[in-house]
């Protein structure tokens, strides 16, 4: 029985990738401890973000129409893979709750000065809940009106940040011996680009149709290498507006924006990273609070997803507000720690599970 | 006063939640629902009362730093 109708196309995939993966990047920096050679790390995070997204959607070719807890269990079995199921919800409950904290660090930092924090975060929960209890076709179409705005609003603040850069600001490239290249590079390729491994539970809402999940696939690399060129666009950008003291700043997008003064007219433009910020994270968190409600209620094998949603996102909320103590150890876990942990989730599993695969005969024709 | 509003958040959303489910009778779903929503209660009123809870990042860091170590052996 199926638990959701929705159906999405394998074109709205390209938007809910895009939105999906910019939603939290528009603000953290990527990749910073290259140094001028970030956007080259960034590129080469890019290629291996293909790969994983290429690996993964293998999976999702051969078990057309099913989600990831549904063909985790039939390659697994009923009980290790319940537990692999685990893992990766758990995962997809850790990335939501990540992004929220910097939502609240964010806003209650430099916007709301006087708001507690857990006023933003569970406004912005109860948003996405309202989001996740009308299903994946609703999250689609909303990322189909706002990431086009997010890029027109991106491509015009990068236009008028123009008269701010200076070139000599690029230079020297590779002050970073390469294991180090290597290592970062890999780092931005769990994060943002393999994060798409969220997308296991999506390919089962557009049908059964193989030449479709094939389009979709074709959609989804198509949708990365989309968000890496904004990525590296946006990695330049704030490089030569700000230059060497890019490193010391928090929120680095927003710094450079500040900076922007057209005529006197055009001032005060960095409200546009908030917006932005605002519009993809709803995107992104909805989309993996959507994945954590569903894969839950198919482990347990409810008969609907609803109940669950409200409680799950009280528990993100409160998970959001205890895990850190200040933006400093955020920083460090998300910078350090989960790539190192969504590793295995994203290259070792999916790989694991197409030599089963091979080995089992999987998927049995009936 | 904290406490209040966290006991008129939860039972709001038990208002909201629980009708539809008897009118189903999906008797699974509301056992469920309720075990999550009891969790979350116990989480945040703690949160709320200031006890000091354990941060998942600070666990999941361990066994990163542990399974490191196993395999670097340093």
């Amino acid at each position: 029985m199926k638990l959701e109708g929705g159906q999405i196309s394998p074109g709205q995939i390209i938007f809910l990738v895009m939105s999906f993966c910019l939603g939290p990047v528009l603000l953290k920096s990527i990749a910073v401890e290259a140094g001028h050679a970030d956007w080259l790390a960034i590129m080469l995070g890019l290629a291996g973000g293909v790969l994983i997204a290429f690996i993964f959607t293998s999976l999702c070719i051969k078990f057309p129409g099913k989600t990831l807890v549904e063909f985790i269990e039939i390659i697994y079995g009923p009980l290790l893979g319940k537990l692999i199921s685990l893992v990766y919800l758990f995962y997809f409950f850790l990335l939501p709750t990540l992004t929220l904290r910097l939502f609240g660090d964010f806003l209650t930092g430099l916007i709301f000065t006087q708001t507690p924090m857990v006023v933003i975060i569970s406004l912005i929960v109860l948003i996405c809940a309202s989001a996740v209890r009308n299903g994946i076709e609703v999250i689609a179409r909303c990322s189909q009106v706002l990431l086009p705005l997010t890029i027109i609003m991106l491509l015009l603040a990068t236009i008028f940040s123009i008269p701010h850069m200076e070139f000599n600001r690029f230079m020297p490239i590779f002050e970073v011996p390469w294991a180090e290249f290597l290592r970062i590079s890999l780092y931005s390729s769990t994060f943002p680009f393999g994060q798409s491994v969220a997308f296991l539970m999506i390919f089962a809402f557009i049908g059964i149709d193989s030449k479709k999940i094939k389009k979709a696939r074709f959609s989804l690399i198509l949708g990365l290498i989309g968000v890496g060129l904004l990525l590296i666009l946006l990695v330049l950008r704030n490089r030569g507006i700000l230059g060497a003291t890019k490193v010391i700043t928090v929120y680095p997008s927003y710094q450079a924006l500040r900076i922007i003064d057209i005529g006197e007219v055009l001032t005060r433009l960095e409200i546009i990273v908030a917006i932005n910020f605002l519009t993809m994270g709803f995107i992104a968190i909805s989309l993996l609070y959507y994945n954590t409600a569903l894969g839950l209620a198919q482990i347990l094998k409810l008969r609907s997803y609803l109940p669950l949603v409200l409680p799950i996102g009280i528990l993100m909320v409160c998970t959001s507000i205890i895990q850190f103590e200040n933006i400093f150890e955020y920083q460090h876990f998300s910078g350090d720690i989960v790539p190192l942990f969504a590793l295995p989730l994203q290259i070792g599993i999916p790989i694991l599970s197409l030599i089963i695969c091979k080995i089992r005969g999987l998927p049995k024709k009936e | 006063m904290n406490i209040f509003f966290l006991l008129a958040i939860f039972s709001g959303i038990v208002i909201f939640e629980v009708p539809g489910l008897i009118y189903r009778k999906y008797w699974k779903e509301l056992i469920v629902f309720f075990l999550f929503l009891g969790f979350a209660f116990t989480i945040s009123l703690l949160a709320v009362l200031g006890v000091p809870l354990p941060s998942p990042a600070k666990g999941i860091e361990t066994v990163v730093n542990f399974i490191i170590k196993l395999i670097t052996g340093k």
